[in-house]
């Protein structure tokens, strides 16, 4: 789970997955995103809060999270579009760009009046847009809980902005593109989903097609189109964490979202077809970087209710984490690679498990490439011993812990799952699935989804210049 | 928050034992008996535990043609293996716990951190100081890790993230030829000259009691700090003294550096040396000018609302009076970046290139017009009710809250603290006599790290204006009328003063 863009701020991590190393700056630098259900057979939950739920006739959902975190709460957002459903021709990078213009103002908060509330009670504000889902997030002080509640409903239901400050702030987009160009990274990004993607929006990247974020200025009365079409009630949860009453909040909820209006439009997604063979694109770049393989393996949707999900995010620990045989051998012995990560997919729709190695001399591509090959052959073949799938579940129990160690971690958690499936009760019923991985089923999915037949697309870039 | 607090003792032993709801510390002490100072912060209903050993050595230690020999030494400790064990066994042993070791080497400072279930607690803090007190220093390890500080130099840094090669950049126009002048993970040169044989050497002369100080937070039980000591009397008691910084280099007239890359835009980085640091009564309020100028990714700042908010002219643009470094993704400075000398920097992120002149241009006139006009009441009112609850919010985990205490117990005071007890009774007038003391756009540095930089050196030190052209429609008159002025402000340049530098080569030694 690497996030990409954001609005004001490289946004905030998703949800890690279990491989370490794989989300910066996370405190623990310890992996989370999946958790067991309590050693010998402990019957607690992962997520271990008195959740409150209330939904309001509109089909609002509402969650409430109390949990010990004196004076201080987080106010979390979730509006369940993301890039995905950046549907038309030309319209990449729109979800993200959209969440920028949710600052722009009411007639009853003006863009400056908006911030001042927010400046004047301290709040740690900012919002980040995926492929699935525009997160927006507030963390402040406890007694604040009802302005946040008055400021995101109205925005929310009443957001109104001039076609001058949609063209302004297309251009901050476009800054945000600008600061990530130099890295060969976005290039590779957009290089792999457009490769391994031939129909389904997930051909794009969150921040969109640089021609795309380059003609944004035009698309004033499509931003209109988008707003009205998914900024609605039933595609979107609040949910607030930290010091609080439930029944006030819900009561001054009902008070504020009570009178937005559902939505009717729901375009459907394109769906895309199977990919049963290898694609291959090679990129040069221009300045001085490391040779890089990206590999993307289609794998399915995010489910709590099916078993494969659960064990390729198992699977990844097991073969890409640093203490693992392929880390140890490419990187601590052999030393030729300088990196290697994988991530996991948890989308709504299928997508790519994916893996990442940097290597130091673009002559060793082809042998790193083989070597990951041969040990996701491996594991099909042989598993793994009990012992590590014992201990990559327990990293996951108390890396998970960690995660809800403040209000804002406990409403991010709750966030990242509500936007995948609409229901805070699917973070315990994934742990559950995680719990519940064996053997069998990692030699199962490490036999099924990593080879060519089941659609491989295989990046590769190395410098002009050494 | 009583029910609250119940219902996390209620938890069943497995979960409520590891569902870490943040607490406030109910125990806060500094020791500073004989050996390592200790900085222990208690929350014992918190299961996790926080340990940062922070050791008073850092890039500036590092001996002329070694640059880079800290930074390689912190990795070589943290990220490599002991005496008792592999790195690969030292990654084997940590996995399950859902720990690990940070290692963070600043300009004065390093810092052996991590955070760790209590149910995990012994066993992690005998690995954590076995990497300490015995590190393997293995051939193989200084290898690898060498590389990887050589390739994030020469590749990273100079190549793919420009923004920090602007920040980096500016370290060097301002400290060339002082300690504070050469990147932490070090210069081309000096990682090429590093051996083995100096890392151990300054390993032993530099990590010593007496330079360190452990700071210890969340559930932190009641004999972990003595076993801690009776370890950590292991290392030698003191070494090396620790040499007083030279006087920060002076500076007159504006310097511009120009970084010249390749590539579709324009890091620029502002700065210059402050005469004080956050020990000084007046950094309050020039803190509070900072946060009103440029708050770090917010809103707040005039110089965010004025070049991004009104003219889209990048993505944020933020005012600082110290060295900041962001904390992962939050938007809070990590803590232990403490130094002894301080900056005030303006950071302003790519800009299309051909939009550098302007964009320079009016961080230097919103900085002119905050000296000239003062603060506004309304801006300082809301800066300081901003500061007071934000300041809050700093300390939620008991990795950062200790972090923040050590810097604390570091610099003889408490910033947050501090915060608190001066911003109520602060008065706008004194907010505008440091602004005017303390900051300059006379004597500054500014870096332009993005191409063609032959081409903006003619065009900036021609005093030609430099207008904006939008691509945008609607822009309002009277921004209109305020980028005529913008376009032409004066700058203060002269060739003497200018030095270009390719990012192919920058840092080489």
């Amino acid at each position: 789970m690497r996030y990409v863009g954001a609005m004001r701020t490289p946004i905030t991590p998703a949800v890690p997955g279990l491989v370490p190393g794989l989300v910066p700056g996370l405190v623990l630098g310890l992996a989370v995103g999946l958790l067991g259900a309590g050693l010998a057979g402990a019957a607690e939950k992962a997520f271990p809060f008195d959740v409150q739920e209330k939904v309001l006739a509109n089909g609002l959902r509402i969650y409430a999270v109390p949990c010990d975190s004196p004076g201080i709460v987080s106010y979390y957002t979730v509006v369940r579009t993301g890039s995905r459903q950046e549907i038309e021709p030309g319209r990449s990078g729109f979800a993200h760009f959209f969440e920028h213009m949710m600052f722009r103002g009411t007639p009853t908060w003006s863009e400056e009046a908006y911030n001042t509330a927010l400046k004047r009670i301290g709040a740690d504000s900012n919002a980040w847009t995926w492929r699935d889902q525009t997160v927006y997030h507030i963390t402040t002080t406890a007694q604040a809980l009802p302005l946040l509640v008055e400021l995101e409903a109205d925005r929310f239901q009443h957001l109104e902005y001039t076609e001058a400050d949609f063209q302004k702030e297309s251009r901050a987009v476009l800054g945000e593109y600008n600061k990530s160009a130099a890295d060969p990274s976005l290039l590779l990004e957009e290089t792999l989903v457009d490769t391994a993607f031939t129909t389904h929006t997930y051909k794009h990247t969150t921040i969109g097609f640089l021609k795309d974020v380059e003609a944004m200025p035009g698309l004033f009365a499509y931003s209109r189109t988008f707003f009205e079409r998914w900024y609605r009630p039933e595609n979107v949860v609040v949910i607030a964490a930290g010091d609080l009453d439930p029944a006030a909040l819900f009561a001054e909820a009902e008070k504020r979202y009570g009178g937005w209006a559902r939505g009717s439009a729901t375009p459907p997604i394109p769906a895309e077809p199977p990919q049963t063979e290898e694609r291959r694109k090679a990129l040069t770049w221009p300045s001085p970087t490391l040779p890089q393989v990206v590999m993307g393996f289609k794998v399915p949707a995010f489910s709590t209710t099916e078993r494969d999900p659960a064990a390729l995010e198992v699977l990844a620990a097991v073969v890409f984490a640093e203490r693992a045989p392929l880390y140890r051998k490419l990187v601590l012995e052999d030393q030729t690679v300088d990196a290697l990560s994988a991530d996991t997919a948890q989308y709504v729709d299928p997508f790519l498990f994916t893996i990442t190695a940097k290597v130091k001399d673009a002559a060793n591509l082809g042998a790193v490439e083989a070597a990951i090959h041969a040990e996701l052959a491996r594991v099909a073949a042989e598993g793994v011993d009990e012992e590590t799938l014992a201990e990559v579940k327990q990293r996951a129990r108390y890396g998970f812990a960690a995660s809800l160690a403040t209000a804002e971690g406990v409403a991010s958690k709750a966030a990242w799952f509500v936007s995948l499936t609409g229901r805070i009760e699917s973070i315990n019923a994934w742990q559950d699935q995680i719990a519940a991985v064996t053997v069998a089923d990692l030699k199962r999915v490490a036999g099924q989804y990593f080879v060519p037949a089941a659609g491989r697309t295989v990046i590769t870039i190395v410098p002009e210049v050494k | 928050m009583r029910r609250n607090l119940l219902f996390c003792l209620a938890s069943s032993a497995v979960m409520a034992a590891l569902a870490g709801c943040g607490a406030a510390p109910a125990r806060d002490e500094v020791t500073a008996t004989a050996g390592p100072r200790f900085v222990v912060q208690t929350a014992p209903q918190n299961p996790l535990v926080a340990v940062r050993l922070v050791f008073e050595v850092g890039a500036i230690d590092d001996p002329a043609g070694k640059e880079g020999l800290a930074a390689l030494t912190g990795a070589l400790i943290g990220e490599a293996g002991s005496k008792a064990r592999t790195y690969a066994e030292l990654l084997d042993a940590l996995y399950p716990m859902a720990a690990g070791i940070n290692v963070q080497v600043d300009r004065e400072l390093t810092t052996l951190s991590g955070t760790v279930h209590r149910d995990n607690l012994d066993a992690y803090v005998d690995l954590l100081l076995d990497q300490v007190l015995t590190p393997r220093f293995d051939p193989a390890d200084f290898s690898r890790l060498r590389d990887r500080a050589t390739d994030a130099l020469t590749k990273t840094l100079r190549s793919e993230d420009d923004e920090a090669l602007g920040k980096e950049a500016l370290e060097l126009a301002l400290y060339g030829g002082h300690p504070y002048g050469h990147p932490v993970v070090g210069t081309a040169a000096g990682l090429a000259a590093v051996t083995l044989d100096d890392v151990r050497a300054f390993h032993a002369r530099h990590f010593t009691q007496a330079r360190l100080v452990v700071g210890l937070g969340g559930g932190v039980p009641a004999d972990l700090e003595a076993r801690l000591r009776e370890r950590l009397a292991a290392l030698p008691a003191a070494g090396e003294p620790r040499a007083p910084l030279p006087a920060t280099p002076a500076l007159a007239g504006q310097h511009l550096l120009l970084v010249d890359k390749p590539g579709r835009s324009t890091a620029i980085s502002i700065g210059h040396p402050l005469p004080i640091t956050r020990a000084h009564p007046d950094f309050i309020p020039l803190f509070l000018a900072a946060s009103y100028l440029g708050e770090h990714r917010t809103f707040n700042g005039v110089l965010m609302q004025n070049m991004r908010g009104k003219r889209g002219l990048n993505y944020g643009d933020y005012a600082y009076v110290e060295a900041f470094v962001q904390d992962g993704w939050s938007t809070l400075p990590l803590p232990n970046i403490l130094r002894r000398q301080q900056r005030f920097e303006i950071w302003v992120r790519p800009v299309p290139a051909d939009k550098a002149g302007f964009a320079l241009r009016q961080a230097l006139y919103e900085t002119s017009r905050l000296l000239r006009d003062g603060i506004p009441e309304a801006g300082f009112e809301e800066t300081r009710d901003y500061l007071l609850a934000f300041s809050r919010l700093w300390t939620q985990d008991a990795d950062r809250r200790v972090g923040y205490a050590v810097d604390a117990a570091l610099a003889g005071t408490d910033l947050a603290a501090e915060l608190q007890a001066r911003l109520p009774s602060l008065t706008r007038d004194e907010v505008n006599r440091v602004i005017r003391q303390y900051l300059s756009t006379d004597d500054l540095v500014a870096v332009l790290a993005g191409p063609d930089a032959a081409a903006t050196q003619a065009k900036l030190l021609s005093g030609e204006p430099t207008p904006l052209v939008y691509d945008t429609e609607g822009t309002p008159a009277d921004i209109l009328a305020e980028d005529k002025v913008i376009e032409a402000w004066p700058l203060k340049l002269a060739p003497e003063r200018i030095r270009v530098v390719p990012a192919a080569t920058i840092f080489d030694r």
